[in-house]
């Protein structure tokens, strides 16, 4: 007789009751509470205000840029890595891998160079003649959107990786030798079999992005305003934390709802046996 | 040989890395102090320059940097278990402090330097460790000199150059009243303001977060102008940085800051001990220094030229106090207005 596996989840099940269900509970409590005790005023004030509803759509936009963003970037790289040498690879690797042990706030200021008027980009444009002066991609959605696709970038590109790498080069010969052309079997051939993959990094990086208040607020700046920096306002600038605490679960139910659906997706029947 | 752990030698280890986990905690509560003050520059100054002052009275200072809203939502947080055991903020965040009633008023007997603070230092809640004096600062090489706040929306050449931040601010809230009275009915009037901005949409394509946000924009060549303290100015010339301050026409504002003792403190005595080194001639004259460049309230202590360009003791009369109880009572309405113009 195998033995319960019980004892063995108590210490995770004890942790994850008392510091994870436990605040959450507290959070969503704390999001009904009024003046006079029970109300649901809170969430009829956030909901009520055109604002607010803008801001949401604003943030669910941010997510689905940036997930649009390092899929176009992530695709090629993993094709790269899995075409290549092994020295290739670990430097394909180590490029994805540094990005992650750089402290978000230093890349994320790091940014403000890139994006900035004297920045690369700016200095580019202007010398190919694309614009007539310096350009400034701050406080921009677009310069929001590049800084969180490299930021992003690694959580798509690792799993793309992890996939490609059990499967053999010689599937794309196969393909070619049966007529296919280059993208007939990108499209019909390798992506379906990444999509396991790519949705797996579409989750992580649509909640990393819908909660990363630090790029937000620098590269975004104020005009951008995002769900988490709502929250904060409302926390640490307005101490109204019922109303933070409402908003706070709004976040988490809506895309919590879109972690869901992509989750359901993945583990579909067809994709599924892709896996 | 071969050593073997058993489940119980393990589980004693386990048990003492916990309890020592425990210890900087107990060390916490003998003698060390966590004081709260504004990140950059104050943060810099005073770990520099109080910290061993503390260590020789025999406490440990962490300086801890929180901006004031934040320091308030912290102790708002536990309050019966503050994050920080002194707070740093100015008159608006601490009417906020008492109104909750997160500080306590103070014995101004077991502060020696007490005596050295003129009068309107003295506060029963805590002593007045500066007055920040408010501005504009500007890059001489981008923008020609502002003469006051006016010039930024009525001078073409300003335009998209400027750097505003939200209602959260100290520095923007008291440049906000001033232009309410330059272009509205009193320092009420934050209508007149947002029409201001309404107006002028390119005022906006600046605005960010917070002070410190704009200084990385300025070092950056990103904007030439945005509302600061003459501290701001001293940090960033000490960069070697082309900017320059700027008194406007219509009255610098000006917000004494204070240190406050925190309700429920476990560290009294080094409390005590730190907000009598922070007035002490000692450290202010240190802190007036490039590149923290505050003002002294300690009597004893000689202007340098470096702060006299800014500011002098007889100007202090004459510079712009807002009325905080104005502010404070309207500022979560104009906080929300202000973003809704902003974000459009």
């Amino acid at each position: 007789m195998r033995a319960s596996g019980v004892p063995f989840l108590t210490p995770m099940l004890t942790l994850s009751v008392l510091f994870f269900a436990a605040p959450l509970a507290m959070l969503v409590g704390y999001s009904f509470v009024g003046e006079t005790g029970f109300t649901l005023d809170n969430y009829a004030r956030f909901l009520g205000d055109p604002f607010n509803f803008r801001v949401l759509v604003n943030t669910f936009r941010l997510g689905i840029q940036t997930v649009l963003g390092v899929t176009l970037l992530g695709i090629p790289i993993a094709l790269l890595y899995w075409h290549s040498g092994p020295r290739v690879r670990q430097v394909i690797i180590f490029l994805t891998l540094i990005p992650m042990l750089t402290s978000n706030v230093v890349r994320t200021f790091a940014w403000i160079v890139i994006l900035g008027r004297q920045g690369p980009i700016s200095e580019t444009l202007l010398a190919f003649g694309f614009t007539d002066g310096p350009i400034s991609l701050m406080f921009t959605e677009l310069g929001l959107v590049l800084a969180m696709t490299q930021i992003d970038l690694p959580l798509v590109v690792l799993p793309l990786i992890a996939m490609l790498s059990r499967l053999p080069t010689s599937l794309g010969e196969a393909a070619e030798v049966s007529g296919a052309g280059p993208w007939r079997i990108l499209i019909t051939v390798l992506i379906p079999l990444m999509l396991p993959a790519l949705l797996a990094g579409w989750v992580l990086v649509f909640a990393s992005t819908s909660a990363s208040f630090v790029t937000q607020a620098v590269i975004g700046g104020a005009r951008n305003v995002y769900m988490p920096q709502l929250i904060y306002r409302e926390v640490g600038t307005l101490f109204d934390w019922p109303l933070a605490a409402a908003i706070a679960v709004v976040l988490l139910l809506t895309s919590g709802a879109v972690l869901l659906a992509i989750t359901f997706l993945s583990r579909h029947r067809r994709l599924a046996n892709h896996a | 040989m071969t050593t073997r752990l058993s489940r119980r030698h393990f589980n004693i280890l386990a048990l003492g890395a916990a309890a020592a986990g425990f210890l900087p905690m107990q060390a916490r509560a003998a003698g060390g102090l966590v004081a709260a003050t504004f990140p950059g520059n104050w943060e810099d100054g005073y770990r520099r320059v109080l910290t061993p002052l503390l260590s020789e009275k025999g406490f440990d200072l962490t300086i801890s940097p929180a901006l004031a809203q934040d320091q308030l939502a912290k102790v708002m947080a536990s309050p019966d278990a503050p994050a920080f055991d002194t707070l740093l903020m100015s008159l608006g965040q601490g009417a906020v402090a008492i109104e909750n009633d997160l500080i306590q008023k103070i014995d101004p007997a077991r502060l020696s330097n007490w005596d050295k603070l003129d009068p309107a230092f003295q506060g029963e809640y805590g002593p007045t460790v500066t007055v920040e004096v408010n501005g504009i600062c500007y890059n001489p090489g981008l923008v020609p000199r502002p003469a006051g706040y006016a010039d930024l929306f009525n001078k073409p050449e300003y335009a998209g150059k400027v750097s505003w931040t939200g209602f959260g601010s100290n520095t923007a809230v008291m440049a906000y009243t001033q232009l309410a009275k330059i272009f509205g009915t009193g320092p009420d009037d934050m209508e007149a303001v947002f029409q201001l901005f309404r107006d002028h949409p390119d005022q906006l394509n600046n605005v960010v977060d917070s002070t410190n946000s704009q200084m990385t924009l300025f070092q950056q060549g990103e904007i030439a102008v945005f509302m600061c303290s003459t501290g701001n100015v001293a940090k960033l010339k000490s960069l070697g940085l082309n900017a320059e301050f700027v008194h406007p026409e219509t009255g610098s504002p000006a917000a004494p800051v204070n240190i406050h003792l925190t309700k429920g403190s476990q560290n009294v005595d080094a409390a005590y001990a730190y907000m009598d080194a922070a007035i002490s001639a000692a450290a202010q004259t240190e802190l007036m220094a490039p590149p923290t460049a505050t003002f002294p309230t300690n009597h004893d202590v000689a202007l340098t030229p470096e702060i006299e360009q800014y500011v002098t003791r007889e100007d202090l009369p004459n510079l712009v106090y807002p009325d905080w109880t104005l502010i404070n009572q309207n500022r979560d309405a104009w906080i929300r207005a202000f973003d809704a113009v902003v974000a459009g």
